[in-house]
């Protein structure tokens, strides 16, 4: 990262303070690992009250950790704005009133009483996985309070635990955060550079804020869809567990659960439309993640509506297939960010 | 009260079939967004021109029409099957396939489209009417009025969401049904998921406010 960012931002002190939870997270994780493959082997619980510790320990942490994350955002906010030499305000300004003049949405001109901010929202980069993990971990907690079978809650603790992994190994939020946006923006705060290229970078900066970064849709469409990926891996393990054993409580927990995934994931979607639209105009449509997130959809409507004969013997079994499918199929969704070409791609 | 009897099993299994139909077009719907991934990646489509993007886009829309008429059709039939009589609704439902294929010889998919949204939309209206009003004549799988009224604003939703789609260019029609189908849904599901949270906030509420008019009138007395 650059230094001059390192210097403004005290991204020092987020990554400690990160390091710290995430180690403190993961060595929890360990624990409850041990504990879980205990209980699945076991016919009888084991170190049940201490699983229940660990988890509600585990789940402080997370909040610990958004919290923290918060505060790194508001100091984006408060010590990156965007602000322009006084002589290329008006130059700016005309060069905005023009791609408003040809586009349907516009964005605000240069006010240098108030420089356009960076209000970054809490799931982006590697955000998105940790605000993920962490829905799944307060549902996890939840369903443990709900269900007693001690086979079932080592299931839902396995999940957490490869969560915490994944996040520690793979996307650790706090060792190295939010890289693309420093590496988009360490070039305007580099120091010694002309007009012109100050301008330009402006040109190039300031749209993706207004229209990605600062989109009032990206405080909902993100967050709706984490929200049911995680009660979409509660449906799985439900699911997992329906085709062992004919349990009516867990079928019932597994339904709040796909009620709520599904109302999420609808609404999620819903909102990211009229933000298509904007943002890229009317050539989205059939872009590669619409089409498979249409596909989960589709997947998780059948689910839903196969649940409603779920009673009969045969449907009992294809619902818990279906959440098992609607569980791929979201995993599938997500992967198709890293693979597939198009406006949502990662790559 | 036999013949009734028999009237009701029968729509359970009409029901039944119906619901299976439907899973069948989603899968299909599916299959096709499958193919359409793979078709975007391995053609470079998204380092084509704008024209090559815009056939790309109606080619696909022209696989997956028949199913999203497929899929709306089993909705018109879905949604007169709260109103009608077996008999009624089998005439009903041959009726909607003739009228939806004449439609598409004569005036092409969107116009056939167009009749069966059209069709399955004013039913909608008029048994989200009768919902709401109430109506014991009304035939759903799952009882309870909330439960009811949701189901009816989610299928609703997703008639004008498709209506939407269709008429994508009008920008203002747009944006205004698109809303109105973000409402419809969001209450339609908060109705059917949560019928008791809701009536439990209504019971609230009309206690609440009973509980605040008692207080004015002691208030007022004293």
């Amino acid at each position: 990262m650059e230094t001059g960012l390192q210097g403004m931002l005290p991204i020092g002190i987020f990554s400690l303070g990160g390091s710290v939870v995430m180690a403190i997270m993961l060595s929890l994780a360990g624990i409850m690992v041990l504990a879980a493959v205990q209980n699945l082997c076991c016919a009888k619980p084991v170190y049940q009250k201490s699983s229940t510790v660990i988890l509600g320990a585990i789940n402080f942490l997370f909040m610990a950790g958004f919290l923290w994350i918060c505060w790194f955002h508001w100091q984006i906010y408060l010590k990156l704005p965007l602000e322009l030499p006084d002589n290329l305000i008006v130059w700016i300004n005309r060069q905005l009133e023009m791609m408003n003049k040809s586009s349907d949405y516009g964005m605000g001109l240069y006010n240098a009483a108030s420089p356009p901010r960076y209000k970054i929202p809490l799931w982006i980069e590697n955000e998105k996985y940790y605000f993920w993990f962490m829905c799944y971990g307060m549902m996890a907690l939840m369903v443990h309070f709900r269900l007693q079978s001690h086979r079932f809650r080592a299931l839902l603790h396995l999940f957490l635990a490869a969560q915490i992994v994944i996040l520690y190994f793979g996307a650790d939020p706090f060792s190295s955060p939010l890289p693309r946006f420093f590496a988009e923006i360490a070039p305007w705060y580099s120091p010694g550079q002309s007009l012109t290229a100050k301008a330009g970078y402006f040109m190039r900066l300031y749209p993706k804020m207004v229209f990605y970064y600062n989109a009032e849709y990206m405080w909902f469409h993100p967050p709706l869809l984490f929200i049911s990926y995680s009660a979409i891996t509660i449906i799985f393990i439900t699911s997992v567990y329906m085709l062992v054993q004919r349990d009516l409580l867990v079928e019932k927990v597994g339904y709040q659960y796909a009620k709520l995934g599904f109302f999420m994931l609808t609404l999620g979607m819903l909102l990211g439309y009229p933000w298509a639209l904007k943002a890229w105009g009317p050539n989205w449509w059939w872009d590669p993640k619409i089409c498979s997130s249409l596909m989960m959809w589709a997947v998780f409507s059948t689910y839903l509506h196969t649940r409603l004969y779920a009673n009969k013997k045969s449907m009992w079994y294809f619902t818990s297939f279906l959440g098992i499918l609607c569980f791929l199929a979201m995993i599938f969704t997500f992967l198709t960010s890293f693979y597939f070409p198009g406006e949502h791609t990662f790559q | 009260m036999l013949k009734k009897q028999r009237d009701t099993q029968r729509k359970s299994s009409y029901d039944f079939y119906l619901i299976l139909a439907t899973v069948l077009v989603l899968f299909a719907i599916s299959l096709i967004s499958i193919y359409g991934m793979f078709y975007f990646k391995f053609a470079q489509i998204h380092q084509m021109s704008p024209a090559v993007k815009m056939s790309y886009m109606s080619r696909m829309n022209s696989f997956v029409a028949p199913f999203i008429m497929g899929l709306i059709l089993l909705l018109g039939i879905c949604v007169p099957k709260r109103l009608l009589p077996t008999l009624w609704l089998n005439r009903l439902a041959v009726l909607l396939v003739a009228g939806a294929v004449l439609a598409g010889v004569i005036g092409g998919v969107k116009t056939s489209l167009l009749l069966i949204l059209g069709t399955s939309l004013v039913l909608q209206v008029i048994v989200l009417v009768l919902a709401l009003g109430g109506s014991k004549n009304l035939h759903f799988h799952k009882k309870g009025y909330w439960v009811r009224l949701g189901s009816s604003l989610i299928h609703l939703g997703l008639i004008l969401f498709v209506l939407d789609l269709l008429l994508y260019e009008k920008k203002n029609l747009h944006l205004f049904l698109f809303w109105i189908t973000t409402g419809a849904s969001v209450a339609g599901m908060l109705c059917c998921f949560y019928a008791e949270a809701v009536v439990g906030f209504i019971n609230g509420r009309k206690q609440a406010s009973l509980g605040a008019c008692r207080g004015i009138i002691i208030v007022t007395k004293n």
